[in-house]
Formats: C-alpha cells, structure tokens, sequence
C-alpha cells in the first residue's frame, strides 16, 4: 500500500500530527494501542502477534454475519473481550497454548 | 474485486462534511454508517487483501501491519478531533452493510456507555526510563577476607553483584509503580501497558513504565506540569509525555 496523500487544505483537528510523525517509537504506540495487546518482537524486527491464530480469527476480526461465522465455526460473540467477560479465560488459555507450542519449537531447534 | 467494510471508530455527531477530505486504508473514502445516534466510520477495502486469509498473511508483515495502523489511526484521530470517537481495533472488518448494521445494533448501548466515558477527554501516555549505566554503580572492590582463596572470593564478589542489580531493579519497579500511582491521582481513567521493546522503538535506557492515562480537558495543563516535575525528581529515570490520543484504551466496549 502506497502512503496516502495529505490534502494541504485540510483543517488542522487536535488530534493531527506534526509531519515528523510516525517514528518507530511513534508506531510501537499505535500498534500497541491498535491492536490492544502485547506484541513480542522476536529477533529482526519479526512483528509475533502473540494470539494470530486468535487476532484474525475470534478476537478482533469481526467476520461478517454470524450465521457465516458459525458455519466456519467461529463464536467470536463469546470469545471477543468487547462482547463478553468470559474471552479472558480463553485468552490466557490460547496464549498459554501459543507459548508452549512456541517453546517446543525453540527447544527442538527449528 | 469482492469488497468489505472496514469500519474505524464509533462516533457521536460526527458528519459527513467532518470526514471529506480524510482518506481510509488505500485512499479511500471514507463513508459514515448511521444507527440511533451512533455513527460508524468505514471505508471499502478488498477481501482479497482484508479477508480471513489475506490478513491472517498480512498481519505478519511488519510493512504492511504498519501501513494500515497508520491509516487506522489517521482516522481515529481524525474523527476524535472532531467528535467524541471511540477507535474500534484494526482490522475490524465486515462482509456487508447487514452484517455491520446487526453489529452497530449489538453495540449501541456499550458504544454509548463508552463514548459518555470518554467525551472531552483525550488519552495521554508517560513512560519512565532507568538509565542502568547511572544506577547500581559497582562498590570498590573489598581486598579478599583473610583466609579466601582467590577463585571464592571472585564469586563472593559475583554474588554481592547480583544481588545489589536485583535491589536496583526491585527499586526501580517500586519507583515505576509509585510514579503511575501519582498520575493516576491527576487522570480520569489510568492503565499500565507492557514495557515496550527497544527493538521496535529504539528507545535509551529501560522502559520501567508505560502507563497510559485518560484526562479531561481540563487536566492536561496540570498533567502536564506534573509530568515535567517527575521527570526531574530522579537522577537516572527520565518522564516522557505523550499525547493526544484517541482515547483507544479507555472506550472497549464491555468497560462497565
């Protein structure tokens, strides 16, 4: 995706930002707050959503109708931590799942 | 090309004429979804590129991911200038008008609840760094016990190393929490996020906060001051100010 064009007329809102904007220190904040969740850096700059599987499946991918969603066997209503307090059970459960899995692979070296 | 909706923030009052002019993901423009009140930003993007596949790949790519976060957040910001917003996380995407207009229905009550919380406040971040070359300064070397052979000595001094780096980090942990505690006395709203990795923002020193507060607009000037104060308070921590955001961490929408 290319940048997108800043239209020089635009009114200036509070919120806009200087051009120097978008540093890495800048980026790590949006991330961190676009994505409501740690993320881990593993190595060279290798963005590890720690919960992918769950990032674009039930957590935060709203996929459309919920008839849809449960043919594909997605119950993102229950699991979504803005539509339910139950999710963070399942949360830490997957991403105890993500880190013992991830453990494994480093401990066999891949 | 199938197309989807990718839908930004939920807002209050925010109009048309508020959004022209503004570009979403890719250039394109920006359209609001009205129900009851509430106002949906969304623009078209491919499910090509958006779908359950294409971002399950996309996602994994650091460029992309950074492209689109930016988007994301030109947009929340822009829409949060203009009208109590509260940003909805990335990729928050729907098939169709339907099933976005089943959601907004879904959310209305929380999405109002969340967007009282936040009007005429802003989100503000601090983060505080150990500079460890100024803290913990090894003690002069104690000449060996009487009696100590070299090679214990050389642990014993080991050891005492160790511990005193671990007081400093305790010390510093108990500094990070004293400090979030004070802000969180002039802030609205407070929450600790995780230390963030150097790796990714190239920061100096050890994040040992990165707190993020929700303020009234009529605290940001004394918030501001207090922040520059705490910043002078200790020798090797530096108080960073950061700010204004949308308020992202304080409008989810199951917050009681």
């Amino acid at each position: 995706m290319t940048e997108q064009p800043r239209s020089v007329a635009r009114m200036q809102g509070p919120y806009d930002r200087t051009p120097e904007r978008h540093q890495p220190a800048d980026l790590a904040d949006i991330l961190e707050r676009v994505l409501d969740k740690g993320i881990v850096i593993a190595g060279d700059i290798k963005v590890n959503l720690l919960d992918i599987e769950l990032l674009t499946i039930k957590i935060r991918l709203l996929v459309a109708s919920v008839d849809k969603a449960k043919e594909m066997g997605i119950d993102w209503w229950e699991n979504d931590p803005m539509l339910s307090s139950r999710s963070k059970d399942r949360e830490l459960e997957s991403e105890n799942q993500q880190l013992r899995e991830r453990l494994k692979e480093l401990e066999q070296g891949s | 090309m199938t197309t989807g909706l990718y839908a930004y923030a939920l807002s209050r009052g925010l109009t048309d004429a508020d959004v022209s002019g503004q570009p979403g993901i890719g250039g394109a423009p920006l359209r609001l979804v009205q129900l009851e009140g509430l106002v949906a930003v969304v623009s078209e993007v491919d499910l090509e590129e958006f779908g359950e596949e294409g971002l399950r790949r996309n996602l994994e790519d650091l460029r992309w991911l950074e492209s689109v976060a930016i988007a994301h957040d030109d947009v929340a910001r822009h829409a949060a200038g203009r009208a109590p917003t509260a940003p909805l996380r990335l990729a928050t995407v729907f098939l169709g008008e339907e099933s976005l207009a089943a959601q907004l229905a879904e959310w209305h009550d929380s999405a109002e609840r969340a967007l009282d919380r936040i009007e005429g406040r802003s989100e503000w971040s601090v983060k505080a760094y150990a500079d460890p070359a100024v803290r913990a300064e090894p003690e002069a070397q104690q000449p060996p016990a009487e009696g100590v052979g070299a090679g214990r000595a050389y642990l014993l001094q080991r050891r005492a190393a160790t511990q005193r780096r671990a007081a400093s980090a305790q010390e510093d942990a108990d500094l990070a929490q004293e400090l979030h505690e004070v802000l969180a006395d002039h802030a609205t709203l407070s929450r600790r996020l995780a230390p963030q990795d150097r790796q990714l923002t190239g920061h100096t020193g050890e994040m040992i906060l990165n707190g993020t507060y929700l303020l009234d607009d009529t605290q940001v000037d004394d918030f501001r001051q207090l922040v520059a104060e705490l910043d002078g308070r200790h020798g090797h921590v530096r108080v960073e100010l950061g700010g204004p955001w949308p308020p992202y961490s304080f409008s989810s929408l199951d917050a009681p």
